[in-house]
């Protein structure tokens, strides 16, 4: 296991905002949001990528992701991860939490 | 997501673990196999982009435990888990598992069918509201020896008069009677209760149709009303509701049917047809007989916030001043109360509890025979146990994981027990005689449920809690290297299923003792003379009503008439008239004197029946002196009686009996009526066998002749097939007399016993599973103990020790358990019979006999138990027991 840096400390936080996100653009397997969210993120996000399967299950459970198994292009089964239409909403809220804690560390971090 | 949902997923997921971590696992390879090929394809080798891919998942048992904890309900999960493997344990070891079941099944089985026993007859509170208001009343006579006795009507009357603390008091007759019903269709045999009228308001009995009675209607004595049982109203009126204000005859007179009660109320007794009022006479209050006679049964009703202990001592002061008002019948009389729940439960309560306890130990000797079953199991387990301690599994986790198993295999007991607990309620109803259980009858309810759930708990963490401590507080590398080759316990373990055998031991001396000082009793019992021969006597109990027998002559012809044909019935040799059957305890008492005599040299109760001709002949009994009764005593004057030799023993010892004179007044005055003794009989026990012989004296039965009699016949053959017979004979004398009760005199001898019978059945049996169980729990530990030192054995042979030697090492191991559980046991018991004092007949609860035959059975017993693993021990071929691992 990789020592822990603190932006990954911080990712562990708002590993939910980033899958909900992730998924947001189209439904895919664990592995592909692991990939998706190294590759958007430049590699500075490099996270365990199995603790992604904790946080798909509590989304799943809070209801704000759906998942069923499906084939892949290459002929394998895999289990699909899809946004529900709650969890839609909910990434329009956690997204404005988000933004709203920024901008306060922003600000506390901006005064002198 | 609405919350219920949410829980429901997740119980679903707790349940379907399972699937869960299968699908988990799968995705789990496909997320590897997938980076594996992207590292490929970035140049690595085979393994190291295998490496590499499990590197950057991390580690991969912790993304399944951090998966089930958002899963599911984790102590849900677990908990299941627990059971499942539990279960599993149990199943894989079939033979363990079901001697376990069977034997927990057996003692929760008895214990429970005793407790809802003891729930019906002394918990259950009495159907009457506020019910623990009501007080039974009755009188005590230190002369008479009398304790809560039947209640003089007149002393009744001033107590519901003068003392405060009481709402009311009711008042029944002491005993049914019974009426004939005619007009619909055959005559009705109704069994009657006679009440005063207020009896139904102070015990808060409901009429479901019309009223019940009320107060003034004790007196009146114009107008004869009923009210009817619910069961009598649907067998006898077809539940007709219109049968409220009808008029039916009973024994002859139109009786008017003023009520129905409701089906909860069957007070004092569910063979109760009918109530009716006592139709007192007013001018009875201030006559000597209504304060001299005792036929009430009296029940108060406290005042709200009045205590038992307060209204006793107002309850007092208006005795005593009764002892001073009236001399002549009350100067030594006193009187008692005890709560009216306590009273009806009576002798029934020690009974009850004496069994309770017993099955009570029958249980602990099933937990701790599991218990050591419970020690063989972990010691199977120990590899599995110790792998799991050094694999850096919790104690607690352990611990909770045999508790559950335990908890398991009791819940398996606990389960069958309840089915077997549901048998034996039915063979206690059967076995019970009556009385002695309610007439509502044991039935599994709730509170029985319960009381199985809370035993079957306990006997789960009691059989449990030592191997279910022991086996996770063993430090991973000792366990690993002794449990690893199996062969040892810890000593710990090894001491408990030792001092299991000794609990048993114990045990099970004290549940022998028990039943064997009662049985010594019951043998006792049985062998005591009645003081007649019983055999091929039957008695048939009528009662003549008032209204049609109202002379003397009357009476005696209607008696001449029934004697005269039954004498002529085949097969009969005697036949004869009494008041009253033996052993029954229904006989009347009374004071007496002797003429010649101050008063005060005899201040006795004696007994008194009236017999007819041949009653002695027929009984069988001797006559010491005189002469017995005959025909013509019935118009002789003066009067003649017969005493029994146990009055001529204790009043005329050393002199002669026939030609004295007595009376029944303790002080004779000028009205007394004396009686001439014509002859001296042999005693017959009136109240029980255990009860001795009570001074008697017998009177003509046609001299004053009672309408309630039993007619006695002697055969050669079967005295039931002369039911039929007599039955014809009595329809031709008098077509509206109905037989009131048949019994045959061996019954009523085996009845005598019932109770005493009933209960050392059920503790026999009791005794006899505990005395296998805990010979079996025995034999179980020197199996162990015979395999354990196999190897040892097969040294010692191999150099040369005698088999005799090696045999006398297993048994000497079992004395070490034998000797401190029988000490022990014999202690418990010694103190724990004289519980029973209180049934047992003339055997002390010390008993010697069983005291030194229970201990040599059982210790004969355990060594036979022992023996046998140790003969096989000393039996090992040297060779092959150095082999064993």
């Amino acid at each position: 296991m990789p020592a822990s840096s603190p932006s990954a400390d911080v990712l562990r936080g708002t590993l939910d905002l980033l899958i909900l996100k992730t998924l947001a653009l189209e439904p895919m397997h664990g592995w592909g949001i692991s990939q998706r969210i190294q590759h958007v993120s430049k590699g500075v996000l490099d996270v365990n990528q199995g603790s992604l399967y904790p946080a798909l299950q509590r989304l799943e459970q809070r209801g704000w992701v759906g998942s069923d198994w499906r084939t892949t292009m290459n002929n394998r089964r895999a289990k699909y991860y899809r946004l529900t239409t709650s969890g839609r909403r909910a990434l329009g809220e956690e997204t404005a939490s988000w933004r709203r804690y920024v901008s306060t560390v922003e600000l506390i971090l901006g005064t002198p | 997501m609405m919350p219920f949902e949410r829980i429901r997923l997740r119980l679903r997921a707790a349940l379907r673990r399972r699937a869960a971590d299968r699908e988990l696992d799968e995705e789990i390879r496909f997320h590897l196999e997938r980076e594996q090929e992207k590292n490929v394809s970035a140049g690595m080798s085979d393994t190291d982009a295998w490496r590499r891919a499990y590197v950057s998942f991390g580690g991969v048992q912790q993304v399944r435990e951090a998966h089930r904890e958002v899963r599911g309900v984790p102590w849900l999960a677990d908990l299941t888990s627990d059971v499942r493997v539990a279960l599993r344990a149990l199943v894989r070891r079939p033979a363990l598992a079901g001697a376990a079941v069977i034997t927990l099944a057996l003692g929760i089985g008895a214990n429970t069918a005793i407790f809802s026993a003891v729930d019906a007859a002394i918990l259950r509170p009495l159907p009457f509201p506020d019910a623990g208001r009501l007080v039974m009343l009755g009188e005590n006579n230190p002369e008479f020896n009398w304790h809560m006795e039947s209640v003089a009507g007149a002393n009744y009357l001033d107590w519901k008069e003068q003392v405060g603390a009481f709402q009311d008091i009711a008042a029944y007759t002491s005993g049914t009677g019974h009426g004939t019903l005619t007009g619909a269709g055959d005559p009705q045999l109704l069994t009657l209760q006679a009440v005063t009228g207020n009896f139904f308001t102070v015990l808060g009995g409901r009429a479901e149709l019309g009223r019940g009675f009320v107060d003034d209607e004790t007196w009146d004595t114009t107008h004869a009303t009923i009210v009817l049982s619910d069961h009598a109203w649907r067998t006898h009126f077809g539940a007709d509701p219109g049968v409220v204000g009808r008029t039916i005859h009973v024994d002859g007179r139109p009786t008017q049917v003023i009520g129905v009660m409701a089906a909860d109320f069957t007070f004092p007794s569910s063979t109760v047809d009918a109530w009716y009022t006592q139709r007192w006479d007013r001018a009875s209050r201030t006559e000597v007989w209504f304060r001299r006679a005792h036929w009430l049964r009296a029940i108060a009703r406290l005042k709200p916030g009045v205590s038992v202990d307060e209204a006793n001592a107002a309850f007092q002061v208006v005795v005593r001043r009764l002892q001073q008002q009236y001399p002549v019948t009350n100067r030594i009389m006193g009187a008692g109360m005890v709560p009216l729940h306590t009273y009806l439960v009576g002798d029934t309560r020690t009974a009850l509890l004496v069994l309770l306890a017993a099955s009570g130990l029958l249980l602990l000797i099933a937990c701790a025979n599991v218990g050591n079953l419970m020690l063989v199991h972990a010691n199977g387990r120990a590899p599995e146990v110790a792998l799991r301690l050094a694999l850096g599994a919790g104690p607690w986790r352990l611990t909770r994981q045999v508790l559950t198993e335990s908890l398991v295999l009791s819940s398996l007991g606990g389960a069958a027990g309840f089915a077997l607990a549901w048998l034996g309620t039915r063979a206690i109803t059967l076995l019970a005689p009556a009385r002695t259980l309610p007439d509502s009858g044991v039935h599994i309810d709730w509170s029985v449920l319960a009381y199985t759930l809370a035993i079957t708990t306990a006997c789960g963490v009691l059989f449990g809690i030592g191997p279910a401590l022991w086996s996770a507080r063993r430090a991973p590398g000792d366990a690993l290297k002794e449990g690893g080759r199996g062969r040892h316990q810890g000593q710990r373990m090894r001491r408990w299923g030792e001092a299991l055998a000794v609990a048993e031991i114990a045990l099970a001396l004290m549940l022998l003792s028990g039943a064997g000082v009662l049985v010594r009793s019951l043998w006792r019992l049985a062998h005591v003379p009645p003081g007649f021969d019983p055999r091929r006597v039957l008695a048939v109990g009528l009662e003549l009503p008032q209204a049609r027998y109202d002379t003397t002559p009357k009476v005696n012809a209607f008696d001449d008439a029934l004697l005269a044909r039954a004498r002529g019935l085949r097969g009969v040799t005697d036949a004869a008239i009494v008041s009253h059957l033996p052993l029954t305890g229904t006989e009347w008492t009374s004071s007496f004197s002797i003429a010649g005599r101050r008063p005060g040299e005899y201040g006795s109760e004696v007994a008194h029946r009236e017999v007819g001709p041949d009653y002695f002949r027929l009984m069988r009994e001797p006559l010491y002196a005189g002469r017995t009764f005959n025909v013509s005593d019935r118009d002789r004057s003066p009067k003649v009686v017969l005493i029994n030799d146990v009055l001529a023993r204790r009043f005329f010892a050393g002199q002669n009996p026939i030609g004295q004179r007595l009376t029944f007044n303790k002080v004779p005055d000028s009205s007394s009526v004396w009686g001439t003794i014509v002859g001296v009989v042999g005693s017959e026990h009136q109240i029980s066998l255990a009860a001795e012989p009570r001074i008697e004296i017998f009177t003509p039965q046609a001299e004053d002749p009672s309408g309630d009699i039993y007619l006695m016949v002697r055969t050669t053959g079967d005295p039931m097939a002369l039911l039929p017979h007599l039955r014809s004979i009595l329809h031709d004398i008098d077509p509206e007399q109905a037989i009131v009760e048949t019994h045959t005199l061996d019954e009523i001898v085996a009845t005598s016993m019932a109770r005493a019978r009933f209960l050392t059945t059920l503790l026999l049996v009791f005794a006899a599973v505990g005395l296998a169980l805990a010979v079996v729990g025995v034999y179980g530990v020197m199996a162990q103990l015979a395999q354990r030192r196999t190897r040892e054995m097969g040294i010692r042979l191999a150099l040369g020790a005698p088999a005799r030697a090696v045999r006398w090492l297993i048994v000497r191991h079992a004395l070490g358990m034998l000797v401190p559980g029988l000490v022990i046991g014999t202690v418990a018991a010694l103190l724990a019979t004289q519980a029973l004092r209180s049934v047992l007949y003339h055997v002390a609860p010390t008993d010697p006999v069983t005291f030194v035959a229970v201990p040599l059975t059982l210790a004969l017993s355990a060594l036979v138990a022992s023996w046998l693993p140790a003969a096989q021990a000393s039996r090992a071929d040297p060779a092959q027991a150095l082999h064993v691992e």
